[in-house]
């Protein structure tokens, strides 16, 4: 049991922190405009599974993730359409999102590589490059949430859309661009997934990532900062279950295997309270209904 | 002008009600052809002619020597457990973790009836002690997401879903070691023996369906008739409405969702005992999942739900019929069975929209 | 300050604007709007113009706060033309109007709470795609503070600052864009008597800076103390058109917003019954949010008013009182039986009925059928059939007037009137010994209101105990057999009648008549006083 937080262990958290990273940025951009994206996991797996596609045709990793960012910007499409202009449920229409997406991602991954068959290894990103990218997506996120007038109306529409209505904005369309921002970003975490120190897909790739960013949010406060740190929290308890579960241990190894969906429960509950939720979430805007 | 206004008005409430029936039948069935059309556009690309396809899964369910009762008992967990979702988003209570509910519910009920002691028991007696321990442990695995939301406000929807990943280690851990059937070279519980639920005479399937069959109506005359089934709908419709005037909503909350979680685990007992009669691996199917389709497309009506189970169910027989003769991927029909619920969100959308354009 | 004959831009211009001075600024001419079979406007003509401050009177859904949202493109009229600095507007979209100088000050707030003031600001107007920091954003507003002499705290968020800070803000902000048209819809609605005074000497300045102000107001007194022209609206036409003030007195004005029946002519009692009843109703030093030792008996048969401006406790009280929250400390008792929360019917079974302030929010279930709305509180452990629920329903709806489609009608479907009938119906429908009436008569037209207001009358007459919260004073003097104000979350009182509507108006502005014991370490003025820049 000695030395859990050795450097392997922490490598090993990055790499899995850094899809569920992504994804929780994405939906910081898209629930602080009020739109509540359930369709996240649905949205990850879509893009690793075009990732892995992209990538394995290609040849190049970097490729793979660009095919998953596009492919996540256009599942967002689908719950633009759904939920921003057809005003509706935002949670069942999330759910579905994330339905038919494993459902499809499943199919054509038979289609192309039938049972049993070991689907071929990607040439793979290494951790560092991912891990900066990271970085300087969060830099980016941070910089136009906080930092510029963008942002600023983003929140508007979240907080009061009747208010950012009235001066002039396009609810709407500001709710479209962060729900395809979200989007992409989950499509790119599920590609960081695959093409990342993984190099495969396999099915339910995704594993409930998607779920747990959207948990993390919530632990985060829609701060894009602390989502990242969320996520290599769970990242990180990730990384010593793996680790944990090949020692001979009192406990069994089935116990870690929950862990990080635990820790994340707890996190929610811990949280949910206390972290101020953008009063517009999850409510369709319909003018002159306030 | 009395007259006026006590003939001219109740005509307009009929032609609102009719039309509202039939939106609620138009939906489903529409969704259900577009999503069967999703379908053809997949067989075509597949190499083979959907109309065949079709037609023989429509024979094989209908005229095959097992075709109904293969359906009905794939539409046995799919009808429970969607019977409970309906019940939790009337409510506006969007649990999507079933799929955990149901698994405990299995693992309880098979702990419990393979106890040394109880598993002496006549058979009626371990049934009644299997399906009572799987409703309870069910709606404890429901009730406890319930309590995290009405308690720490933590979103139902992703906090039932993790407890479906924890519920999932405990199959494993419970298989390998807890329940384990120490005489099984791979990791499967014991056997359930005399809880095994018998067949129905006739209908050659187990006892669980008819169950599911009878649950429906029941939870149809709970929410016309009962208090609860009223309470519901005013969560559903006005949270506020309902605190400050009929019942604490979180106490509302809190029963629909563990009335749910029963039911997802007396789904699991069904299962169990009526299909596999022991808990393997493989017990996690997802059935968990396909049931919020089912909830959708049966319009959360508990009669629609059950026709919503048998369909999706047929859709699941048919398709492996037809595999048997045709080129098919087995993951086919889990792409229809999605396009149904998206579909039927399309659906609802562009009716909303068709009333507010018209206000 | 600024010379009123001068406006000076943004990049410091000066512009002579005592020149547009009586010029139209804004002709509206034959605006027609219906909402489904409502006329909300039938052909209204409106000018106003540089320099004048125009007051718009007209009673609740005389079409008042539509005619303003077409003037700044947040809604379209079926057929009219508006023309604004000389210009026709063809496409009613309010990013538009407000580039040509339009501003409105709505009556719901358009602030964004969790912004601050500064922010709220750039928002409004950025200055390009960056974001200035929360220093840049605090010193325009205090730029804006400095010349227009409106104080406004910069880095509080809005959510955080009291009505009337928030109005402040709202008129800064629109003056930050250097709106040649103001309009403020129902600014006093919210304000003490002494903030409405300077809300309108601020107009009063703008408009000698060659603005042009419209002042929407049901209040008479303001028309006539700081308006030049009015306009007055009723049932969707304008009866009275751009006319000078002078030209009209007070009593004219009123019969042309009410029609040739008077308004206010609520079923008065015709015997008030001196003998004190049981006191029904008893709070006893409850102290919650922002009440504090509140004690106050309602007794059998009387009416007790409850008057105040707007956030001064009456939504902690309304709370309480339902049973929604618990008293921090102190007790409610309900014909001597302790107010149990949280539980609303045992609240019911104790003879309270709850007349919430938002029936809406607090009251009915919009997409249920009115069967289903009357049985809240009241359904049985078991239901009978829908057909006959629906049945059962009739007689209530006919005893109450409630005009609709039937039972089988969803509560979506009535008007503001025949909802707040439906909630009384349901509410009075057992004989309560106490009602808790809020605002009952909050946005209904004058014969719904009359109706309301008749039915609790009513109530108290055949030996009930209300507790009346509201707005309208003429309504509550009419209601009422005592009253109090509810200012600060103290009561001040008890007033009897006839009430002096003088000591009233300053009690509710946070001065207590001389009588009541004032609290050294309050300040006797908390809106006014606590302006002074704190940070």
């Amino acid at each position: 049991m000695d030395a859990i937080l050795t450097l392997a262990t922490i490598s090993a958290a990055l790499r899995l922190a850094i899809p569920v990273a992504l994804s929780a940025l994405g939906a910081v951009v898209s629930e602080r405009s009020g739109v509540l994206n359930l369709g996240l996991e649905g949205m990850m797996i879509s893009g690793a599974l075009a990732a892995y596609s992209a990538a394995e045709a290609t040849g190049s990793p970097w490729l793979g993730l660009l095919a998953g960012a596009i492919v996540g910007v256009l599942a967002g499409a689908v719950l633009v359409a759904f939920v921003v202009y057809g005003r509706a449920n935002q949670i069942v229409t999330g759910i579905a999102v994330s339905l038919l997406a494993g459902f499809l991602t499943t199919y054509l991954f038979q289609q192309n590589y039938s049972i049993g068959q070991v689907p071929p290894r990607l040439n793979r990103i290494g951790l560092v490059a991912l891990v900066l990218l990271t970085v300087v997506l969060l830099a980016l996120v941070w910089f136009v949430l906080e930092r510029t007038v963008f942002g600023l109306a983003l929140d508007a529409v979240g907080e009061a859309p009747e208010a950012a209505d009235a001066l002039g904005y396009g609810v709407d369309r500001i709710r479209a661009i962060a729900t395809l921002i979200g989007g992409g970003f989950a499509g790119l975490g599920g590609a960081a997934l695959v093409c990342g120190p993984l190099g495969l897909f396999i099915e339910n790739v995704t594993a409930g990532r998607g779920w747990v960013a959207l948990a993390l949010v919530v632990f985060a406060g829609w701060k894009p900062l602390p989502a990242v740190v969320g996520a290599f929290l769970f990242g990180l308890s990730d990384a010593v279950q793996l680790r944990l579960q090949g020692t001979d241990s009192a406990v069994p190894y089935e116990f870690f295997l929950a862990l990080p969906y635990l820790l994340t429960l707890i996190a929610l509950v811990l949280r949910a309270r206390a972290s101020r939720t953008p009063a517009a979430l999850g409510v369709p805007f319909v003018r002159g209904t306030t | 002008m009395t007259l006026t206004i006590g003939v001219e008005p109740r005509a307009g409430a009929v032609r609102v009600a009719t039309s509202a029936v039939r939106s609620t039948l138009t939906v489903p069935i529409v969704a259900l052809l577009a999503a069967l059309i999703g379908g053809a556009v997949l067989i075509l690309a597949e190499g083979e002619d959907p109309f065949a396809v079709y037609w023989t899964a429509l024979d094989g369910v209908l005229f095959g020597p097992r075709g109904l009762s293969d359906t009905a008992t794939a539409a046995t967990p799919l009808i429970l457990i969607g019977l409970g979702y309906a019940l939790a988003y009337r409510a506006r209570l969007f649990t999507i973790g079933a799929e955990g509910q149901y698994l405990m519910g299995a693992i309880a009920s098979v702990a419990l009836v393979t106890a040394a002691g109880v598993r002496d028991l006549p058979g009626p007696a371990l049934m009644v002690i299997g399906a009572t321990a799987a409703v309870m442990a069910g709606a404890l695995w429901g009730g406890l997401a319930g309590f995290l939301q009405v308690r720490f406000g933590a979103s139902v929807v992703i906090s039932s879903l993790m407890l479906v990943y924890v519920a999932q280690a405990f199959l494993q851990w419970a298989i390998r070691v807890g329940i384990r059937d120490p005489d099984s070279f791979i990791p499967a519980s014991r056997e359930l023996g005399a809880a095994t639920l018998p067949t129905v005479p006739g209908l050659d399937t187990h006892l669980g369906f008819l169950v599911a069959i009878v649950t429906g109506p029941c939870l149809a005359l709970l929410l016309a008739r009962h208090r609860l089934g009223y309470r519901v709908s005013v969560l559903g419709h006005n949270a506020d409405a309902l605190d400050a005037n009929e019942v604490a909503s979180r106490r509302v909350m809190l029963a629909v969702i563990v009335w749910a979680g029963g039911l997802a685990g007396l789904a699991g007992f069904a299962e169990t005992a009526g299909v596999n009669g022991r808990l393997g691996d493989s017990a996690s199917l997802g059935y968990g999942f396909t049931a919020i389709i089912v909830a959708l497309l049966g319009r959360l009506h508990p009669i629609g739900v059950v026709l919503a189970g048998l369909a999706v169910a047929a859709l699941k027989i048919g398709f492996e019929v037809a595999a048997r003769s045709h080129e098919l991927p087995s993951s086919l029909v889990g792409v229809i069975q999605a396009l149904v619920v998206v579909f039927v969100v399309a659906g609802d959308a562009l009716v909303a929209r068709g009333r507010g354009g018209s206000r | 300050m600024t010379d009123p004959a001068c406006a000076v831009t943004d990049d410091g211009a000066t512009v002579d604007t005592t020149a547009d001075r009586g010029r139209s600024a804004v002709v509206m001419r034959g605006i027609h709007r219906r909402f489904g079979t409502t006329v909300a406007l039938g052909g209204v003509d409106l000018t106003l113009r540089h320099g004048e401050i125009h007051a718009v009177l007209g009673s609740n859904g005389a079409g008042k706060s539509t005619l303003m949202k077409i003037m700044v493109g947040l809604d379209r009229p079926d057929a009219g033309g508006v023309t604004i600095l000389g210009e026709a507007v063809d496409r009613f979209e309010p990013r538009a109007i407000r580039s040509r100088g339009v501003a409105l000050v709505q009556q719901h707030f358009t602030l964004v709470p969790t912004l601050t003031g500064g922010e709220n600001l750039v928002l409004a107007r950025p200055e390009g795609r960056l974001r200035p920091d929360r220093r840049a954003c605090r010193d325009r507003l205090a730029s804006l503070v400095e010349r227009y002499g409106l104080e406004v705290r910069g880095d509080v968020v809005a959510g955080a600052m009291s009505v009337g800070e928030q109005q402040r803000l709202e008129l800064l902000r629109a003056l930050d864009a250097d709106a040649r048209v103001l309009l403020l819809d129902e600014p006093t609605a919210v304000l003490t008597d002494a903030e409405a005074d300077q809300l309108l000497a601020v107009c009063r300045r703008l408009a000698e800076d060659g603005r042009a102000v419209a002042f929407i107001t049901h209040r008479l007194a303001e028309v006539f103390s700081g308006c030049d022209r009015v306009s007055v609206l009723r049932e969707g036409s304008a009866v009275i058109s751009d006319a000078p003030i002078a030209d009209h007195s007070r009593a004219d004005l009123a019969s042309a917003m009410v029609g040739s029946e008077s308004s206010g002519t609520y079923s008065r009692r015709a015997s008030r019954s001196d003998e004190a009843g049981a006191a029904l109703l008893q709070l006893r030093g409850v102290r919650a949010g922002r009440l504090h030792n509140i004690d106050l008996d309602v007794r059998a048969g009387e009416i007790v008013g409850i008057a105040g401006v707007d956030g001064n406790g009456q939504a902690d009280l309304e709370a309480v009182l339902s049973g929604r929250t618990a008293p921090e400390t102190g007790s409610v008792h309900i014909g001597g039986a302790t107010m149990v929360v949280a539980d609303p019917r045992s609240r019911r079974s104790l003879g309270l009925a709850y007349v919430p302030s938002d029936r809406y929010r607090w009251g009915l279930m919009r997409p249920m059928d009115l069967a289903d709305n009357l049985e809240l509180g009241r359904v049985p452990r078991v239901r009978g059939r829908r057909a006959h629920r629906r049945e059962a329903a009739r007689p209530a709806l006919q005893a109450w007037d409630v005009r609709s489609s039937g039972p089988a009608a969803r509560a979506a479907t009535l008007s503001g009137g025949n909802a707040q009938k439906l909630v009384l119906a349901r509410e009075l429908h057992d004989e309560p010994s106490v009602v808790l009436a809020c605002y009952p008569t909050r946005g209904l037209d004058p014969n719904a209101a009359d109706a309301v207001a008749g039915r609790l009358v009513d109530r108290a007459a055949l030996g009930a105990a209300v507790l009346w919260i509201g707005a309208e004073l003429d309504e509550l003097f009419a209601v009422s057999d005592r009253m109090f104000v509810l200012s600060d979350g103290e009561l001040i009182g008890p007033f009897t009648s006839p009430f002096d509507r003088g000591v009233i108006g300053l009690a509710m502005g946070g001065l207590a008549p001389g009588s009541a014991p004032s609290k050294p370490d309050r300040s006797p003025v908390p809106e006014l006083e606590q302006q002074e820049p704190s940070a």
